[in-house]
């Protein structure tokens, strides 16, 4: 037998073979431990999920307008949702005012289209921008003036004020953020130590302490006659920690270009600023998306803490709505209003870490 | 300029090292470095992995700041107390360099590439650049993958756009750190070749490479280099058929041999 081995003709690429999808039985029970593990599960599942369709849909209670549609504590009270969401999407804003509100609810919808459907991550810029620049002109419409009579923000409320504390912590705090980060390497001491100083700081102190201390303490410090509105005061307080947390992000995503991107920059001409702005911080920016979406997510939910402090978000129009005259009543009524809340975040949560997700997957 | 670094009569003289010294730290990378590198030379340095060849190529744009000696290039003159970014900048207008990984921006097309620098840094008109950057790609073999994105190129293309985008900045001088050290073998010719035939254009250069082929082509002089010091000089004939010092001889017993 030879050992020199000449092909004679090329193999042509053939298609993979189709791969048999996997049988739920062996998928499930593998091995007779997996299996009963799988069985516990299964029933466990089985057994809350029963038990929730019962109390969100056989036992529960659709229609009526005060808490005597809903006796007993066996079931839900949707009839409480049903009567009561308006004002939990856009709280006191005035009635006759109203279309201002929707008019963002559709403005902030159509937004979220046009940044999912796009076709290429590269209007990211865009995107950012449209992070910072939306909700300008969203409070712009809201506050109202000119044409429009004012309506002040203490009036607003429910969804409505949670997605605005949103988008303006989010307008706010990742130009900071950038700063704060840009300022941690600086060549300055002095820059380089306030921003360090500013930004561990602010990470070390629960959220709820910074709401607090705007809250109760910052009008203290104030100069006279300059009063600050308490929804004000508590978006610079969401503002300011999260920007201590988009710092990081920042930091991360500045940390990731090499320093031969900064070498081959300065070896064109650029000089550091301009290498700064067209080289390294486009290709950070584009890094950390999924982990700003992921901020996002966080001051989503950090918004029901607004509650605490007495600015009405959806949580704590839900809680007024329950000790409304009309449905005081059993405590399923509460637990009803709950379960809705939870659903709203849940939509919006888990839309925006999908999204995260994807942009994750597609670089 | 803020600083005493002036720009003094052009001459025959592109590059000038004098005494210079460069520690990392306690380690002491360069070690009395004098180089003279004349316009339209082709110079090539050699040397063991260590042995201070890139800290070289690197002192001569400034990316690598040296504590003392002076250097001097393209009409400017830096001493080792003077290296300012101000500096930096001036003499990277004047100077190109080639790195061993590319380092082309990933986030823009070829073209891109190519002309963020002389927009930016040089303020040169944009339609101005596009025609040369044109030009310079077509040189280099790839004027159909303007629009493409580095990291659609094999690595001997990226390294050809990387040449393409140091010529964009009209240097006068051309720097090339172990430019296909890391490519694939089969793509090593491309890129040696699109640089031999800048140098038969007459373009002033300083090449660290380990293409022994390539240095004694097209080099005016090889340096051998070892622990931070130039150990010998000489034209390619001499230097690969009469080496003096015995490190040398020992250094092309190892790389020749293969």
């Amino acid at each position: 037998m030879s050992t020199h081995f000449v092909r004679q003709a090329l193999i042509d690429p053939r298609d993979a073979p189709v791969a048999a999808p996997i049988h739920w039985r062996r998928a499930l029970f593998p091995t007779p431990v997996i299996g009963a593990l799988s069985l516990l599960l299964l029933a466990l599942f089985a057994l809350f999920g029963w038990r929730f369709l019962q109390w969100s849909v056989v036992q529960a209670h659709w229609l009526g307008d005060s808490s005597e549609a809903c006796p007993g504590e066996a079931g839900a009270c949707w009839a409480f949702v049903i009567a009561r969401w308006k004002p939990w999407l856009v709280g006191n804003y005035p009635s006759d005012q109203l279309w201002r509100a929707w008019t963002c609810f559709a403005a902030f919808a159509l937004f979220w289209i046009w940044v999912v459907r796009r076709s290429r991550a590269a209007s990211l810029q865009r995107v950012l921008l449209g992070f910072v620049l939306l909700p300008v002109g969203l409070f712009l419409l809201l506050i109202g003036g000119g044409p429009l009579p004012v309506v002040a923000p203490t009036r607003w409320g429910g969804l409505l004020l949670t997605l605005l504390v949103t988008l303006a912590t989010f307008a706010t705090a990742l130009p900071l953020g950038l700063w704060l980060a840009l300022g941690r390497r600086s060549r300055l001491p002095m820059v380089r130590w306030l921003c360090g100083a500013f930004v561990e700081g602010m990470r070390s102190v629960p959220l709820l302490a910074v709401l607090f201390i705007a809250a109760t303490l910052l009008p203290l410090f104030l100069p006279s006659g300059f009063a600050m509105d308490l929804f004000w005061r508590a978006v610079l307080a969401f503002a300011m920690f999260n920007a201590a947390m988009a710092a990081e992000v920042f930091r991360g995503g500045l940390q990731s270009v090499g320093r031969g991107q900064r070498e081959a920059a300065t070896t064109v001409g650029l000089s550091d600023f301009a290498a700064l702005r067209l080289i390294v911080m486009p290709q950070a920016v584009t890094a950390v998306v999924p982990a700003l979406v992921n901020i996002m997510i966080a001051v989503i939910k950090e918004t029901t803490l607004l509650s605490v402090i007495g600015v009405s978000d959806l949580l704590s129009a839900v809680e007024i709505g329950a000790k409304s005259p009309a449905w005081i009543g059993e405590p399923n009524i509460l637990i009803s209003g709950y379960v809705f809340l939870a659903v709203i975040y849940l939509t919006v949560c888990y839309g925006l870490s999908r999204y995260s997700r994807r942009l994750e997957v597609r670089r | 300029m803020t600083t005493s670094a002036t720009i003094s009569a052009a001459s025959a003289t592109i590059a000038r090292m004098q005494g210079i010294n460069k520690w990392y730290d306690s380690y002491h990378a360069l070690r009395d470095i004098d180089l003279q590198v004349s316009s339209g030379e082709r110079v090539v340095i050699c040397g063991p992995s260590g042995s201070g060849k890139s800290t070289l190529v690197r002192t001569v744009n400034l990316l690598e700041p040296f504590q003392q000696g002076r250097l001097h290039v393209c009409g400017i003159d830096v001493g080792a107390d003077e290296i300012t970014r101000a500096a930096r900048l001036a003499v990277n207008r004047r100077v190109g360099m080639v790195f061993q990984q590319f380092n082309l921006f990933p986030h823009m097309t070829v073209l891109q590439n190519l002309t963020v620098g002389p927009i930016w840094g040089s303020g040169i008109a944009r339609n101005e650049i596009q025609e040369l950057a044109h030009r310079y790609l077509e040189r280099v073999g790839l004027m159909d993958q303007a629009d493409k994105y580095p990291a659609q190129l094999s690595g001997g293309q990226q390294q050809r756009v990387a040449i393409a985008r140091a010529l964009c900045t009209r240097p006068q001088l051309i720097l090339f750190d172990e430019p296909t050290a890391s490519l694939d073998p089969e793509m090593v010719n491309e890129v040696l070749q699109t640089m031999e035939s800048l140098a038969t254009e007459g373009m002033t250069m300083i090449v660290v490479t380990h293409e022994m082929a390539f240095a004694r082509r097209v080099a005016d002089r090889v340096i051998f280099m070892d622990q931070g010091q130039i150990i010998e000089t000489a034209p390619p004939d001499d230097f690969f058929e009469r080496p003096q010092s015995q490190r040398l001889k020992t250094f092309l017993g190892q790389v020749l041999k293969h």
